[in-house]
């Protein structure tokens, strides 16, 4: 019981710690001890909806990741590699440059159009990568990586015919946090911890998962139900993080596995854990592209990718063991 | 028949597509025995796991699982009454033994902490196949005899009166293997559970086993006692092989020696 306190004091300072470096970080100093009017407004509606998206993105990302790695009984599968935040990139690129999503609250019907192209993506992976024995890691990826690009191509074709749009389109690919904005913040605000407390409240069904379908079902687990409630799930994840802040790889293939490797595999465990150090994680990684070409920005997903493929590579040479 | 029986089938066909995995089925078990699940591959062994399982619904017939019909039974009931030991699994995870087994006791649970009888029951289980010192260890670690023991603990954990298993011998030296049986053995013998698993060797048949049921081309070719059912002629027919028995020293045991199919011996050129 005392261990369970102490990870969720260690997680809450951590997390208290980073967002108010999140909150420091700008162009304009702001002490929070005197602040002026303008201090006030840049504070709230441009500094902590900024933080709160990298938080939830962040957290998404990470749980998605951990959630399809426990689907597909996986280690290094997730949204990125899956292919299936290029189905949402695709999804929210028809939703701009068709103008689908302009009479509507605009942003929420962006998000829809992507976790519609996400599940479209999952349920292309899920086709080429099932066989009757399960998923090997091998069809998995690989079908991942070719739904993903010819996704793509199909963004790229969007972008081309994109004609006044296609600035709208760029600033969205170019992803990362500088845009966010309250607007932009409530869906993820209503939707993200959703996800999170249904993931954890399924995570003893799935941990029986991780020993095989047939052993599942023989347990008593609606494992179809399961796997759908869990492969939505996910896509929904994906698709919120993709709509906020663009593409940005890794988190949700590192983050979880280094929980797992500290904590375990359990997933009541591992679900809670992954979600609030991937949200601390991102919102680490934002700032430092904010302060590292200041007063310039680097787009997150650079960032993350500097910092997590180095420990992707050492993972996948040292700590990852049969990838069957 | 009767509700003593622990598991019954009764005229059970199953196919997809017009084509038919299993022809026709009907046996019954009796409480506390050990079956042997015997056949060539192919002949439709693993479907009738399933189906005794109730993961596969039979195109006709049905199974009595303790008098009750087996799709009557709500998910996590069937659970308690019936435990599944797969071929082993890959797991990529680093789950240890006491965690895996535990898992054995989601058909009992509820989300919350373990309570003081789940963890009495993963305690026994570890302690009934021997692997109460694995279990701090992480299951991929594990030797594939090892890990056999603590998938059996798993499956006991789940406090089934039955339990199936599909060839639990599978690429584990001899030492495991009569490790293995020994303790299916006693699961019978001493607490009265019902264990049908899949073997191929026909001598740990002879040797562990009180029945023996016969599959080939999805057909029951033979079921009762494996004294009557297992001799030369029968697994001629079933395996294909050309056997000759050998009584043992106690002049009860049989042995079963393959004859060799070539003509040229070792030794010889």
């Amino acid at each position: 019981m005392n261990r369970i306190i102490l990870r969720f004091l260690l997680t809450a300072t951590s997390l208290l710690a980073v967002i108010l470096i999140g909150l420091s970080i700008g162009p304009v100093p702001i002490s929070l001890l005197e602040m002026s009017a303008t201090d006030k407004e840049i504070l709230f509606n441009l500094r902590l909806p900024r933080v709160l998206s990298a938080f939830l993105v962040g957290g998404g990302l990470a749980l998605a990741g951990s959630i399809f790695q426990g689907l597909f009984r996986n280690p290094i599968a997730d949204s990125y590699l899956l292919g299936v935040s290029s189905g949402a990139s695709l999804g929210a690129a028809a939703a701009i440059v068709f103008k689908l999503a302009s009479p509507l609250a605009s942003f929420a019907a962006v998000s829809v159009f992507a976790f519609v192209g996400s599940l479209g993506a999952l349920a292309l992976v899920f086709y080429f990568g099932h066989r009757a024995g399960g998923f090997s890691i091998f069809r998995l990826l690989l079908s991942g990586l070719g739904v993903g690009l010819f996704l793509s191509s199909l963004v790229a074709i969007f972008m081309l015919m994109a004609g006044e749009e296609l600035k709208a389109l760029i600033f969205f690919f170019l992803g990362g946090f500088a845009s966010s904005s309250w607007d932009t913040t409530w869906v993820s605000i209503a939707c993200i911890p959703l996800a999170v407390l249904i993931a954890c409240y399924f995570a003893p069904e799935l941990n029986v998962l991780l020993l095989g379908e047939e052993t599942a079902a023989s347990s008593g687990v609606r494992t179809r139900q399961i796997q759908l409630l869990y492969a939505i799930l996910a896509a929904l994840l994906t698709s919120i993080s993709v709509s906020v802040a663009g593409l940005i790889g890794f988190v949700g293939l590192i983050v979880p596995h280094m929980i797992r490797l500290t904590f375990g595999a359990d997933h009541r465990t591992l679900f809670p854990l992954t979600f609030f150090s991937g949200g601390i994680f991102l919102v680490l990684c934002d700032a430092a592209a904010r302060t590292f070409m200041a007063p310039a920005e680097l787009p997150v997903g650079i960032v993350t990718s500097l910092v997590g493929v180095p420990i992707f590579l050492y993972l996948i040479r040292n700590e990852i063991g049969d990838l069957g | 028949m009767t509700s003593t029986s622990a598991l019954e089938v009764q005229n059970v066909s199953f196919g997809y597509n017009g084509g038919l995995l299993l022809k026709d089925i009907s046996f019954s078990i009796a409480p506390g025995e050990l079956i042997a699940l015997i056949g060539p591959n192919g002949s439709g062994k693993t479907t009738l796991l399933k189906i005794l399982l109730g993961l596969l619904s039979p195109n006709s017939g049905g199974v009595m699982l303790h008098g009750q019909s087996l799709s009557s039974y709500q998910p996590k009931t069937r659970a308690k009454t019936i435990a599944y030991v797969s071929q082993q699994p890959a797991l990529s995870f680093p789950l240890t033994v006491r965690e895996l087994v535990s898992l054995g006791r989601y058909p009992h649970g509820g989300r919350g902490r373990e309570s003081t009888s789940d963890k009495l029951a993963v305690s026994n289980a570890l302690e009934r196949t021997a692997a109460n010192d694995l279990s701090d260890r992480r299951f991929n670690t594990l030797s594939g005899g090892e890990k056999q023991k603590v998938l059996i603990a798993r499956a006991l954990a789940q406090s089934a009166r039955v339990l199936l298993l599909d060839e639990p011998t599978l690429h584990l030296d001899l030492n495991f293997q009569l490790q293995i049986l020994s303790a299916l053995r006693r699961l019978c013998v001493d607490e009265g559970i019902t264990v049908i698993t899949v073997l191929h060797d026909v001598n740990l048949v002879s040797l562990f086993a009180d029945q023996a049921l016969l599959l080939s081309g999805g057909a029951l070719r033979g079921f009762g006692p494996v004294s009557e059912v297992i001799n030369g002629a029968s697994i001629k027919e079933l395996l294909d092989v050309e056997m000759t028995a050998i009584t043992g020293n106690d002049s009860t045991t049989r042995y079963f020696v393959p004859r060799n199919p070539f003509d040229a011996k070792p030794g010889r050129r």
